[in-house]
Formats: structure tokens, C-alpha cells, sequence
């Protein structure tokens, strides 16, 4: 907008600026985006700060309820084996799953960029299950891995090899959600894919005249050159990861003997089997906690190696030199 | 210039219509209240259950008739099926709770709940007396009656005869013990036809198993409900469910139900298995299926009496409701002896309906009958008002004996992780 102010006439500035003194002038953009506000102050701020003040309370749907301070807060910390299990699980399910996540969403973008016929059915290949809801994509899932008549494990059969009863066995089970999980990611591909389209050519020509083989060029050009997008797709994986719900409601119900039992469904079940309204929503901001900090640090440490080209410009004594027409962002 | 009115324009649109959008749906929901106001006769009566299926239908069809008989009075019937709880919960919560519904976790809802014995005391045309005297104990807390039974079970082993009679093994008979359950178990499995003695639940209800418990002489729970120390892991409750586990590893037993595995009733109705523990509601579908079945009461331990357990539910009206005489008359005409007939998918209340159609003497139905009188004593959910916490453990602990795990190690860990709760 302000470019195009600048390239006003002075005329044209001239009309303007009486309109801009009209009652309603100034109103304009918030009138625009008033139904966002509204829906974000009704159905997210307004719910987020009540769950703040009855995570105070000691708030069953079905009685009475009683305000006890930060008791929630502490039965949690010093008195809930079930507190400590269920955020073990989810952090051993983010430690496998963010970077197994990132890898194969590269990887799929990284095919999809070459110049082949059809990439763009492979796109939507790809880009499909994401398309699916979580429901439809547990049930599949649930097929796949069912122990005597899934699909997955008549594959193994066929070389000979008796598969486990995926979701019923606890050395399993979790790597079974990391698998699922990590089918739904088509929207993290197509933003790399679309970080590795915004990498100028020129990098990779002069860098093969200098005599880099791929894989140098890769290591060189390609990751440096994404690591914006990279870290985007690191702090969603981990929010991702600790909001797991879907698939651990739907594909083992947290079993076999807790081994799925993620933070998110402790608190699910705190809510809406247990009735425990003030606990589960101090459970929710304990993890909303936990991802800020995660969010934050992963942040702090992008400084050391996100390489981000409008920097590059100030300083150009880094490898790589500057160029005209990088990409935005 | 233009181009800046155009803006102003279009977002008040935009608005205008993001607004009239909800005062539309005010509008239609106006009229819609309007509609059942404008014709002042028919009254709505909300009534929600747990049932799906057959169950459903039943009940849907005594809806029907009650409406028939009831000019101007509609009932909806509300199928809350698994997510009951949550549902009736947020019901009550809204302070718009149905009006009748079934019940059986009184201990948790009877806040919210109506006391009956006002109406019940009043009312001779309920005839409370032929009902089966044992069922009331459920719906009543401190001394108050929050629910009328409406239909039971109690639990027993089937068994395939065809499978029985193939193997030479004589058909099992009530009085019989544990031992020889496992022995038939053992003998009646044969892995190269995927065929298995019995069938164990990967994931339990703690409830279910009590008759179990009951049988070996122990409980969860002691009889005041203030400790489970010594009693939920007591060496009578662990060798009941280690039992169970056992019978896994050895194999004459197959895990049923967890996730993306068949049912108990399925394998069952597959042939499959050839004995099931369960309750009246599969009967049916087994018939069904073709399977030529029977039914015996559960073994005893040795030397000790078998115990049952009942399954119980109840009919209750909400505190909150609105026209609870109408309510009322609902629940006697769910309860009368027509509507009990017609209620085949679990076992009548009524002594007098139980005579006339001469249940107790069908050899399918008499183990259901001997296991009633069986089923005396009180299970821990009345008990402790705390229960589902500590059930919460327990149901961890059972599940992880079924996975092989040691039920003395883990019944102690599960006492010491609840006792938290009965402080």
C-alpha cells in the first residue's frame, strides 16, 4: 500500500486526503477485517483466558464449583504418575516423529521439484492424504496395521516375515503413530517444495562450475538456501507433535497399556471422561507452556543457522555472495 | 477516490451479511420454537439412551407406543450411544439436560437427578414389588431412589457345543470350577485352526471382573469403601485376574478386542472360540449366527460360593426438567409389563413377566436367573464416590496383566497410585 501511495501524483494525494478526514475513512480496514476480530475474540481469546481462570478451580460439569487456587497446578507436578507417563509419551513421539517429519516432507519436495512429466499428478498424489480427515485416516490406518488380516503385514509375509500386531503390541504402537502421522504432511511438503522453487539457478550453475557434485550442492546450496523454511516447518512439527490427538483417540485409544497415551489425550480424558474441567485446562496451558518455550529456543538457536539472504547483504563476507531478486522471506 | 468509497462499501457488506447470516439463523430458530409454541397440546418429552442397534429400535418403538397412547405428547429419543457421558454431562451442565434418560452411574450423576421415591411411593399402578427386589440397591444413594430398573443382565459362560461335542468334552454344568475351565480351555484350543479355549478382553471394565474377585472371596474395595489396601491387591484379587493372564501366555486363551482386533462375540459367532464370558446382549446375534450355544453359570473357585455381577440400567429424570409427571408416566409405561416384553435384548424386571413367559425355566435363560441370586454383593463404584480415579489405575493395571505383566507387581503399584484419591 505504501508504495503505491508514493507513486500517486500529487493530484491524486490531493483528492485523498479530505477523504481520509470523513468519519468513516479510518474505519475502512477494520470494518474488513472486523468478522476475524470478532471470531478471534469470541471463539479463541475469549475461551483461551477462560481456561486460564478455571484452570484455578476445582470445575466437574455435573457439582459444585470451588475456587482452589494453584492446586491444580501443583497435584499435577507432585501427584500425578499419569502426568509425568503421558508427557514422556508425547515427548518420545516428537523426538521420533519432527525429525522423521522434516526429512520425508524434503524429501518428497526435493522429487517433486525435478523436471519430470506428470510431477504435477505426483503433487497431488502426494499432497492427497492431507486432504483426508484425521477419522478417515485413523481408519485406514487401523486396516493397515491390523495384525491378521492388515494390509501391511501381508506385505511382510510375503518375504517370509510374520509381522507384530502393530497397535496391540507396546514395542510398536508408537512407532505405528510416528508412521501415520508422518503420512499426513502434505501441506510441509508442498511449502518446502515452494522454498526450493524460490532458490535462484544461478547458485547452482556457478556452483557446479566451481566443481560441486550433488551432493555438495545440496549441502551447500539447497540447505542453506531453505533454512528459513526449515525452521517454519520445525516449530510447526513440534506444536504438531504435542497436540497429537486425532490419531491416538481413534487408532489405539492411548494403549496398548499407555504406550500411545499422549499428553494431549491425558488431557482429552481429564476433560471429557474424568469431568475435571479446572485440572484438564491447567494440563493445557502446562503444554502451551512447554511449546512456547520449545517455540522460543528454537527460535533463539535459528540465529546460529538460518541463513536469511536480506541479512547477507549487510554482510557480505559470509561464502555464499549476494544476489539481485532473491527470494521474499 | 472511487476506489476508496468501493472499499468502504464492500466491507459493509461484507459485514452486513456476516451479521445477517446470525440474525438469520436466529430468525429460523425463532421460528422453530414458535412452531412448537403455536400448537400448545403437544408436549416433547427428551429421552436419551446408551443403545444402539436392536436395543434402539426397541426403545424407539416404545416411544411410539406410548405416544400413540399419549395424544399430543412426542418423544424424542435421543441416541447418545459412546458418547453418552460426555453428552448427558454437557446436558447437565447447560442446565438443558433430556428429561428422561438412562442411567446407571449414580453415584456421579445423582446431583442432578430427580428423587423418585415421591412418585414411586404414590404410584400403586408401578407395582413395585414385582420387580426384582436386588435391582433397587443400584439406584439408590443415601437412602434416596434416583433410578427405576428398566432391564438387566448378570453375566455367564457360553459355550459352542458343536465344538464341545467334536472334542468329546461333556458339556460343562453349573458348580463347575476355574480348573476345569482352563483344562477344557487348553484342550478345546488348536492353533493351526486359529481356535482357541476362551477369549479375554484386552481391555477390560474393571466392573465386569468383580464377579470374578467376589468369587475367590476378596473385593477392590473394603465394605465401608475407605480402603483398598489389601483388598484390590490382596492375593485372592491378584490370582483372579493373573488367572486370566496366565491363560493368554499359556495360549489356551486368545486376546480379544483391542484395537483392529476382532470382538469377543465375533470370534465367538465365527466358531472361533469355545467358550465367552458375557452378559445377555449377544445372545441373540449368536442364535443368530447359527451357532448351536449354550449357557452355564461361572465357576467357582474351589470350595468357595460364586458371585456375580449385575448389569443394570435404569430410567431417571433430570432435576432440571420441566415436566417431570410427564416424565413420570414414561418411565411406569417403559417399566409396565407390555413394554418389558417387548424388551428382548436384556432380561425382563418383573418377576411377573419372568413367569409368564416362563424364562427362568428355557435352559439358555436359567444360568442368567441363578446368577441373579448370585449377585448380592455391592460393587465398588457405590462405594467410593472417588471410584473412577481409582479405577483408572486398576483399568491399567488389568490391562497390563492381560499383556503378561505380573498382577501382584502391578495391583500394588495401582493401590499405591490411588491412594491418593481416598485420602
Amino acid at each position: 500500500m505504501a508504495q503505491t501511495y508514493l507513486q500517486n501524483t500529487p493530484e491524486q494525494t490531493a483528492a485523498l486526503k479530505p477523504l481520509r478526514k470523513r468519519r468513516w475513512g479510518g474505519a475502512a480496514p477494520y470494518l474488513f477485517i472486523f468478522p476475524w476480530i470478532f471470531g478471534f475474540v469470541v471463539f479463541t481469546l475469549g475461551p483461551l483466558l477462560f481456561s486460564l481462570i478455571i484452570s484455578f478451580f476445582d470445575w466437574p460439569i455435573v457439582g459444585k464449583v470451588t475456587f482452589i487456587g494453584i492446586d491444580n497446578y501443583v497435584e499435577m507436578f507432585t501427584d500425578d504418575p499419569m502426568f509425568w507417563k503421558s508427557l514422556f509419551v508425547t515427548l518420545k513421539f516428537a523426538v521420533l516423529f519432527v525429525p522423521l517429519n522434516i526429512v520425508v516432507a524434503l524429501g518428497l519436495a526435493m522429487l517433486l521439484n525435478q523436471k519430470v512429466r506428470g510431477s504435477a499428478i505426483f503433487r497431488t498424489a502426494f499432497y492427497l492424504p492431507s486432504v483426508i480427515s484425521g477419522v478417515a485416516l485413523a481408519m485406514i490406518w487401523s486396516w493397515v496395521y491390523s495384525g491378521d488380516y492388515g494390509i501391511l503385514n501381508y506385505f511382510l509375509s510375503l518375504f517370509g516375515i510374520q509381522g507384530p500386531d502393530w497397535l496391540n503390541d507396546t514395542k510398536w504402537s508408537l512407532v505405528a503413530m510416528v508412521v501415520a502421522s508422518l503420512w499426513g504432511q502434505g501441506s510441509m511438503m508442498l511449502i518446502f517444495l515452494a522454498g526450493l522453487k524460490g532458490i535462484p539457478k544461478d547458485l547452482y550453475e556457478s556452483a557446479s562450475i566451481d566443481g560441486a557434485g550433488k551432493i555438495r550442492q545440496f549441502l551447500s546450496v539447497t540447505i542453506p538456501m531453505i533454512t528459513p523454511t526449515i525452521l517454519f516447518n520445525l516449530i510447526t512439527s513440534i506444536i504438531a507433535a504435542f497436540q497429537q490427538l486425532t490419531l491416538a483417540l481413534l487408532l489405539t485409544g492411548g494403549g496398548p497399556m499407555k504406550s500411545t497415551y499422549f499428553y494431549a489425550m491425558y488431557m482429552y480424558e481429564n476433560a471429557f471422561k474424568y469431568f475435571k474441567m479446572g485440572y484438564s485446562a491447567a494440563n493445557a496451558w502446562f503444554m502451551f507452556l512447554i511449546v512456547l518455550v520449545l517455540t522460543f529456543l528454537v527460535f533463539k538457536s535459528s540465529e546460529a543457522w538460518v541463513f536469511y539472504e536480506g541479512e547477507m547483504k549487510k554482510n557480505p563476507q559470509k561464502k555464499l555472495k549476494a544476489r539481485k531478486g532473491g527470494q521474499a522471506g | 477516490m472511487n476506489k476508496r468509497v468501493s472499499l468502504i462499501v464492500l466491507a459493509t457488506t461484507m459485514m452486513v451479511s456476516v451479521l445477517s447470516a446470525c440474525g438469520g439463523n436466529d430468525g429460523s430458530a425463532g421460528t422453530a420454537s414458535q412452531g412448537g409454541g403455536g400448537s400448545k397440546a403437544s408436549k416433547t418429552l427428551r429421552f436419551a439412551t446408551w443403545d444402539t442397534g436392536d436395543a434402539l429400535k426397541i426403545e424407539q418403538d416404545i416411544a411410539k407406543k406410548f405416544e400413540t397412547e399419549h395424544p399430543g405428547t412426542k418423544v424424542q429419543v435421543e441416541a447418545y450411544a459412546d458418547g453418552f457421558d460426555q453428552k448427558l454431562a454437557a446436558g447437565f451442565g447447560a442446565a438443558n439436560p433430556p428429561d428422561v434418560m438412562y442411567m446407571w452411574d449414580f453415584p456421579t450423576y445423582h446431583q442432578s437427578l430427580e428423587p423418585l421415591d415421591g412418585f414411586a411411593d404414590k404410584d400403586k399402578d408401578l407395582n413395585i414389588d414385582d420387580f426384582y427386589k436386588g435391582l433397587f440397591n443400584y439406584g439408590k444413594i443415601d437412602d434416596k431412589l434416583y433410578g427405576i430398573p428398566a432391564g438387566f443382565t448378570t453375566r455367564v459362560v457360553y459355550y459352542n457345543k458343536k465344538l464341545f461335542d467334536e472334542a468329546g468334552i461333556p458339556h460343562p454344568k453349573d458348580g463347575w470350577t476355574w480348573n476345569e475351565f482352563q483344562d477344557i480351555a487348553q484342550k478345546l484350543t488348536d492353533k493351526s485352526k486359529k481356535q482357541y479355549g476362551f477369549g479375554v478382553r484386552a481391555e477390560n471394565d474393571t466392573y465386569d471382573l468383580q464377579g470374578f474377585v467376589w468369587s475367590n472371596g476378596s473385593s477392590f474395595i473394603s465394605p465401608d469403601g475407605k480402603t483398598i489396601d489389601g483388598y484390590m491387591n490382596s492375593k485372592e484379587t491378584a490370582d483372579s485376574i493373573q488367572m486370566f493372564g496366565d491363560m493368554v501366555k499359556n495360549g489356551s486363551a486368545v486376546l480379544t478386542g483391542g484395537k483392529g482386533q476382532q470382538s469377543g462375540d465375533d470370534i465367538f459367532k465365527a466358531g472361533k472360540i469355545a467358550m465367552w464370558e458375557s452378559g445377555i446382549w449377544p445372545l441373540e446375534s449368536f442364535k443368530q449366527a447359527g451357532i448351536d450355544v449354550g449357557t452355564v453359570e461361572i465357576p467357582a473357585f474351589p470350595g468357595k460360593p460364586v458371585k456375580g455381577v449385575l448389569a443394570e440400567s435404569a430410567l431417571s429424570i433430570a432435576k432440571d426438567s420441566k415436566q417431570k409427571d410427564l416424565a413420570w408416566e414414561f418411565i411406569k409405561f417403559y417399566v409396565s409389563n407390555d413394554s418389558i416384553k417387548m424388551r428382548v435384548a436384556d432380561l425382563p424386571v418383573r418377576q411377573s413377566v419372568v413367569n409368564e413367559l416362563k424364562k427362568d425355566q428355557d435352559s439358555l435363560y436359567k444360568p442368567f436367573y441363578t446368577m441373579l441370586e448370585r449377585s448380592s454383593d455391592t460393587p465398588a463404584f457405590l462405594l467410593n464416590p472417588k471410584w473412577n480415579e481409582v479405577n483408572r489405575q486398576l483399568s491399567a493395571a488389568v490391562e497390563s496383566v492381560m499383556h503378561g505383566s505380573n498382577a501382584h507387581d502391578v495391583l500394588n503399584q495401582a493401590v499405591k497410585d490411588s491412594e491418593r484419591y481416598l485420602k
